[in-house]
């Protein structure tokens, strides 16, 4: 039986870890304030997926962000999803190179659909992780690009249907109006996922406690969990928060 | 080489990185490389891979890279790890992106993961799964029976009734999760991405 994932991702701007709330950013702390709160390279850390992805909104240093990824990741042996920005194979493959297993696009799905189709030739479609941002507008869910700044115009039935059709391996869906309001998942959204349901979805958008990560696992639609908050598992959080799923019935790995 | 060292052989597909830190952390020293010379002496090989069996297969063709490992399996003390994609080249042949043969150091076939009546499945298959380990597996020994291997991937090796020893996994249809036939090893689940209990596959195989 495949079991759920919990993963947790880290959004970086130019050298910091960032909250974000509904897609505002704030400043928490650099590598070495993540390595004291959460130790992601300390061998046993209790994750399932990391997520990093270089939000810098301007003077994108990709360099740099496969640097600190190398370092983040130096010991942990878990699967790791990187991406932010990615407009090239080869800043693609710089990423792979330093430690991602996996390529995390969105606004490249909008904009350069070729370049969607030459990763899948070139990694596999299983290494496209598809990114899909939606706000609710006006009683219907939107899809919207460029860090949630730009109003696509299409409705996330539209736009999945649209996904559908790409070479991906997975999708990534986040909520805005629920990003970093700790007041749980939307479900509600998940209404609207059915042409995607061969691929499996990780939800994220709301998560601010370990019962909002049992809620959204206990959903037959959802295949994984993702948290950006930094704050509020800080230590053994995460931990507690697998160990709670489990108790609650969700299968997940262990390790 | 020297005796310390892992040669992780790289044809330009899959994610040596991981693979390569993993090895270091069990005291190990990877060398990467795609020198024909060095890989056809050298006693402990892995073969990586993430991607097209196609395209990989034309890679390691062109580059002779499939000679140099069959000169190296001529030393009986040698041994070869596959994982994920590197596990499916190992076999006879695959039918991603058409019928392609593989390196037939193993007879299996490889197909699409498929659902069964029962088990409706999403595709690819990613994520951590168990797996049903033999009593006599070498990769697995000490390893708890609930762990569970991570696993990305939409094309799966076929079990076949021969020698080898097999660890399956069930998702839609069984399928190899690991062989171990003589000299060659393989991984369909990412060893170097499953925290512990992968460490110490690879540890298994190492020793």
């Amino acid at each position: 039986m495949l079991t759920k994932r919990l993963i947790f991702t880290l959004l970086y701007d130019n050298g910091s870890f960032m909250l974000s709330r509904n897609f505002r950013l704030q400043k928490i702390g650099d590598l070495n304030w993540l390595e004291d709160n959460y130790g992601f390279s300390n061998v046993g850390y209790q994750i399932d997926e990391l997520i990093a992805i270089d939000v810098s909104r301007q003077n994108r240093d990709s360099a740099k962000f496969c640097e600190i990824l190398g370092k983040l990741t130096r010991n942990c042996f878990a699967p790791i999803t990187a991406g932010g920005g990615i407009k090239t194979l080869e800043h693609a493959r710089e990423l792979l190179r330093s430690g991602a297993d996996k390529l995390v696009v969105n606004s490249a799905l909008h904009d350069q659909p070729d370049l969607v189709e030459n990763l899948a030739s070139e990694f596999g479609r299983q290494c496209v992780v598809a990114s899909v941002d939606t706000q609710k507008i006006d009683n219907s869910y939107r899809v919207f690009k460029h860090n949630g700044s730009v109003d696509t115009a299409y409705s996330l039935d539209q736009f999945l249907l649209r996904c559908a059709g790409l070479p991906i391996g997975e999708i990534y869906l986040t909520s805005i109006d629920r990003d970093g309001t700790g007041n749980g998942l939307d479900f509600e959204m998940l209404d609207h996922v059915s042409h995607v349901k061969d691929l499996p979805l990780i939800v994220k958008g709301g998560i601010g406690n370990a019962d909002h990560i049992v809620a959204g696992l206990a959903d037959n639609r959802v295949d994984a969990v993702a948290t950006a908050n930094l704050l509020n598992f800080i230590g053994d959080g995460l931990a507690r928060a697998r160990e709670l799923s489990i108790s609650g019935g969700i299968k997940l790995p262990k390790f | 080489m020297a005796n310390n060292e892992v040669l992780i052989v790289d044809y330009g597909m899959g994610n040596l990185w991981s693979v390569a830190s993993a090895i270091k952390f069990l005291g190990k020293t990877p060398v990467v490389t795609s020198d024909l010379s060095v890989i056809s002496t050298s006693e402990t090989l892995i073969l990586p891979g993430v991607g097209s069996f196609r395209r990989a297969m034309d890679t390691i063709r062109k580059q002779s890279i499939d000679k140099a490992i069959f000169d190296s399996l001529e030393n009986p003390n040698t041994k070869l790890l596959g994982i994920c994609l590197g596990m499916q080249l190992l076999g006879a042949s695959s039918t991603e992106d058409g019928p392609t043969a593989g390196l037939g150091l193993v007879q299996n076939e490889v197909v699409r993961l498929s659902k069964s009546e029962t088990s409706p499945i999403k595709i690819p298959h990613v994520g951590f799964n168990k797996v049903q380990m033999p009593n006599d597996s070498k990769l697995f020994e000490q390893i708890p029976i609930d762990a569970s291997f991570y696993f990305v991937h939409s094309y799966a090796m076929q079990i076949l009734n021969d020698i080898s020893i097999y660890t399956t996994t069930t998702y839609g249809h069984q399928f190899v999760a690991a062989i171990e036939s003589g000299q060659v090893f393989g991984t369909q689940f990412h060893p170097e991405k499953s925290q512990k209990n992968g460490l110490k596959v690879l540890e298994n195989f190492l020793r």
